[in-house]
């Protein structure tokens, strides 16, 4: 597995990058929270954001090809209402179709509902992929941690960064073995072996799991987890926030 | 089943987002009285474990491919607690690095993919496990809690749509359902398989201490 399967293109080195990672998630989440609280019907300010985030993504240096690939995880969710619309049976009627013996009928309603469910889930991708691929995963989780999320999570999630990459391959290797002795197989007989696989990675974790918390006591631990401090606010980021926040907070008010 | 942001109401996500951390919160109260600072390391190893477990993708009838959520498989080896934690770190870790599910939709896909599984499940898995009784009762429990567990994480999650005004209850409901009827037999199945493979091979790890 690669070391970057988590947070790809957080190596790269470009301004939004440099950004200490508090001020990344605060603007960030911020973008959402304004986002998805604007109403369906202003398009104008829809056009806005995304040109904001468009602009921060295209100054990180990340690929974009690699961003709209990304983005497409919200389509099965957008298809699912997609389908709805022309159930949709109240408002005006935009237009209907006969498929067969099928009458569909697809109204402005059902037309505003997609158009704002698709471009505020689109808009959130965006954001949530420009603070995911511009900052390192473990700054990003000493980010939160100084923003306040509970020292127990961060320490569960910083173990799980740390043995995602083990055990993933652990698993990678027991699938290549399986897929070495055996080809095709109906469903049931997938469903068996990819089973035993992962009853096999439990076994293998869990023992993994009381090794590594022997190593630890052995070592010193008692309980709590010390990390050092390095994170400091630049004048870039006080500069990046108060732009950003401000840009944000004219489109949501003023237009 | 990750919803994204955008596709529910506030007064659901906020009411979910709420929902959701009190019983994380009460969790890792619960897991660091049990196991104290054995939990930590524990915790973080079992969240790669059921990350992993989530990358194995397996194909599905018509060419798509889904994996395993897991919630009852890990509520059934730990315990309804120490398994919430485990899966909502996997699922906020998620939502940041992956996009699969928005951040003010996450308290929602918190419950609906998570915690459903770990508590609902379990406890229906334990009630079936002791009328029924032995090996059999095990496997039969565990088969039953995970295609229940993710069914009803489906009509859930449809429900949250249905009254967010984004898709018409009566057509989501049981369009959700439908679908999920044949994911859950998947689910069960797996769920059965691990759970007899390691009664198998190492029936002392269905002996831990639930939490």
């Amino acid at each position: 597995m690669k070391h970057d399967f988590l947070d790809k293109y957080a190596e790269l080195d470009s301004a939004i990058h440099s950004l200490d990672p508090r001020t990344k998630i605060v603007s960030f989440f911020c973008f959402i929270f304004l986002v998805i609280s604007t109403q369906p019907t202003k398009f104008l300010n829809f056009v806005l954001y995304f040109l904001l985030i468009f602009g921060v993504i295209l100054a990180s240096k990340v690929p974009l090809r690699f961003v709209f690939k990304r983005s497409l995880v919200i389509i099965p969710f957008v298809l699912l209402v997609a389908i709805f619309i022309p159930f949709l049976k109240e408002g005006e009627v935009a237009g209907s179709y006969n498929f067969a013996s099928l009458h569909l009928t697809v109204t402005y309603d059902g037309l505003t509902i997609l158009f704002n469910v698709l471009s505020k889930s689109w808009l959130s991708v965006l954001s949530m992929l420009a603070l995911a691929s511009t900052t390192k995963f473990p700054e990003l989780l000493k980010g939160f941690e100084k923003l306040g999320l509970p020292r127990v999570m961060v320490m569960i999630i910083s173990f799980m960064y740390r043995y995602v990459f083990v055990l993933g391959d652990e698993l990678m290797r027991m699938k290549c073995a399986r897929d070495a002795r055996s080809f095709g197989g109906n469903s049931k007989w997938h469903i068996k072996t990819i089973g035993n696989i992962i009853g096999m990675l439990f076994i293998r974790t869990y023992e993994r799991g009381e090794r590594i918390y022997i190593a630890m006591v052995s070592r010193g631990f008692s309980g709590k987890i010390k990390i050092l401090d390095d994170l400091h606010v630049k004048k870039l980021d006080l500069c990046f926030m108060v732009f950003f926040l401000t840009i944000l907070t004219i489109i949501w008010t003023v237009l | 089943m990750h919803i994204p942001d955008g596709f529910l109401s506030t007064p659901i996500w906020v009411s979910m987002w709420v929902i959701a951390l009190l019983i994380i919160g009460y969790a890792v109260r619960r897991t660091n009285e049990k196991l104290g600072e054995r939990h930590v390391p524990m915790m973080g190893v079992l969240a790669a474990f059921i990350f992993a477990v989530q990358m194995l993708n397996m194909p599905v009838a018509g060419g798509t491919s889904g994996h395993m959520l897991g919630g009852v498989l890990s509520a059934i080896f730990l315990g309804p607690f120490a398994a919430t934690i485990v899966m909502s770190t996997v699922f906020a870790v998620q939502a940041i690095f992956f996009q699969d599910g928005g951040i003010t939709a996450l308290g929602a896909n918190i419950i609906n993919m998570g915690l459903i599984g770990t508590i609902l499940g379990y406890y229906i898995y334990q009630g079936i496990r002791k009328v029924v009784g032995g090996e059999k009762g095990i496997l039969i429990g565990a088969g039953v809690a995970g295609w229940t567990s993710l069914m009803l994480g489906a009509i859930s999650c449809a429900l949250m749509l249905g009254t967010s005004g984004v898709a018409p209850l009566g057509v989501a409901l049981p369009a959700m359902a439908g679908i999920h009827m044949f994911i859950g037999v998947i689910e069960a199945g797996l769920t059965v398989v691990i759970v007899g493979m390691v009664l198998k091979s190492r029936p002392d790890l269905m002996e831990l201490q639930k939490i």
